[in-house]
């Protein structure tokens, strides 16, 4: 048992996706989860009970004592939305270096090239970070990228600003400018399972105004987008994310990313995290 | 262990980087546009990205993760997300000894004033995995030592091996110029077949 990691909530499933009983991992132990009558349910390998909430269309669990509710995201409340269950990607990294990546615009135009972004588009203007500490969260703020193919619903290229914001050691939520919509932000998550340190399954969720795509190309967009940062995170050494700041060689680029690592640390969250040098 | 075959060179041209590693390192291989090769620790000091993912542009070396180029001698020459700053000098990628001697690329984990293996005048024919140890394949054929097994055959072979894992290594196998390459690399086959204990 170690507090620090198990008292938080986990995303486990797609609650649409649910048809069956079936086994998964959380944090390196089996626990099996199902749906029955409209009430889903989680236990670990003893058969015990496990605490559930049902957000965002997933289903959460702790195999610890959460000291807090699940986080909330208010603008995705809002009506008009579209709510998009992307679906999921396993991938063979820390569930760490999975947020990292997410919270990271300065790959758009190396690795999500002519859609997130382009060259020589790649400067990153300075932004606002910073750790909320009434609600133990980081938050980027502020943040601009030009970008050839923003979303779906996007004509052209636009310069997008974004906020980040890490509510929790494995989840990131992402708002940016919604094309369709100027003055409203659309909502993209990315809701990680840790399966083992160096394992996860990865949950983008996303609350959008567009009311021209359909739902199988907007799942077919963010999927895309998540293949190419597989192809990256799968590829990166070591596996795990290192926590101590020698390791790799931040620029002012990777703000969100260094305040991350900071947060994790003051946490104590150091499931698929690397102290050590190596 | 000094110089360590880890390539042909026909099979790394000018403009290109491949993956490859000596036992515990991995390694990023490339060619710069001059013709000069290059053997570099396989992971960006960024981010920890895969340089071997990577694209060359210039006499420059680039991951493929943000962009960030390095020159010949592994020093950080470009970072795109801040095209105006000039990169610090501490931001390197550590270098291997690298060179080019009869169609082979040789490596050099560390300092070595040793001359590069002798070919004998033999021309490279392909590489080729196969699972087994690098001191499996040199005990097979009776050598003291795997980084050059002359192989007594029809065709006057010579394997330059790299060691990778406990359990794999690479033959680099070269014959003489006027042996017949697909038959040599036939054979090379049959070898493997039987060393891995599979039905050819």
């Amino acid at each position: 048992m170690n507090a620090a990691i198990d008292n938080h909530w986990y995303p486990v499933a797609m609650i649409s996706g649910i048809d069956a009983p079936r086994e998964t991992l959380l944090l390196g132990k089996k626990i099996t989860l199902g749906c029955e009558e409209g009430t889903c349910w989680v236990k670990d390998a003893s058969g015990n009970a496990l605490p559930t909430v049902e957000r965002f269309g997933h289903l959460w669990t702790s195999p610890g004592q959460p000291n807090r509710d699940l986080f909330t995201i208010p603008e995705a409340d809002s009506p008009g939305r579209r709510l998009v269950d992307v679906g999921s990607v396993k991938v063979k990294c820390s569930p760490l270096r999975a947020v990292e990546n997410f919270l990271d615009i300065a790959h758009f135009p190396f690795v999500h090239t002519d859609i997130l972004g382009a060259e020589p588009h790649t400067e990153v203007d300075r932004y606002d970070v910073k750790i909320r500490e009434e609600v133990d969260e980081v938050w980027a703020t502020k943040v601009k990228f030009f970008q050839p193919q923003a979303a779906k619903s996007a004509e052209g290229g636009i310069t997008t600003e974004y906020m980040y914001r890490v509510p929790a050691p494995t989840c990131s939520v992402l708002y940016k400018t919604c094309p369709p919509r100027p003055g409203e932000w659309d909502v993209i998550t990315l809701f990680v399972q840790p399966l083992t340190d160096e394992w996860c399954e990865v949950w983008p969720w996303m609350a959008l105004y567009d009311d021209d795509s359909t739902m199988s190309e907007m799942v077919s967009f963010q999927q895309l987008i998540f293949m190419q940062d597989r192809s990256i995170l799968e590829n990166q050494l070591p596996r795990k994310l290192p926590l101590d700041p020698g390791m790799e060689v931040p620029t002012q680029a990777d703000m969100t990313s260094v305040a991350y690592r900071r947060w994790l640390k003051k946490i104590g969250y150091t499931y698929g995290a690397q102290l050590v040098a190596a | 262990m000094d110089w360590v075959a880890v390539a042909l060179t026909e099979d790394v041209p000018a403009g290109v980087v491949i993956p490859s590693r000596i036992e515990d390192t991995d390694l990023a291989i490339w060619c710069a546009p001059s013709g000069r090769y290059h053997a570099w620790s396989d992971r960006c000091p960024h981010r920890g990205m895969r340089l071997s993912h990577g694209f060359v542009r210039g006499e420059t070396l680039a991951c493929i993760y943000h962009g960030w180029q390095y020159r010949e001698n592994g020093s950080c020459d470009y970072i795109p997300a801040h095209p105006k700053l000039t990169p610090p000098s501490t931001i390197c990628v550590p270098t291997y000894a690298c060179t080019e001697a009869d169609g082979v690329v040789w490596v050099s984990l560390h300092q070595t004033d040793s001359a590069m293996p002798d070919m004998g005048g033999r021309q490279p024919v392909r590489s080729m995995p196969i699972n087994l140890s690098a001191s499996d394949l040199a005990a097979h054929f009776g050598a003291e030592d795997f980084t050059t097994i002359a192989v007594v055959s029809d065709h006057d072979v010579l394997f330059a091996v790299q060691p990778c894992t406990d359990s794999a290594c690479v033959i680099h196998a070269l014959a003489s110029p006027d042996a017949d390459r697909s038959s040599v690399s036939r054979w090379l086959e049959d070898l493997r077949a039987t060393l891995e204990g599979v039905p050819a």
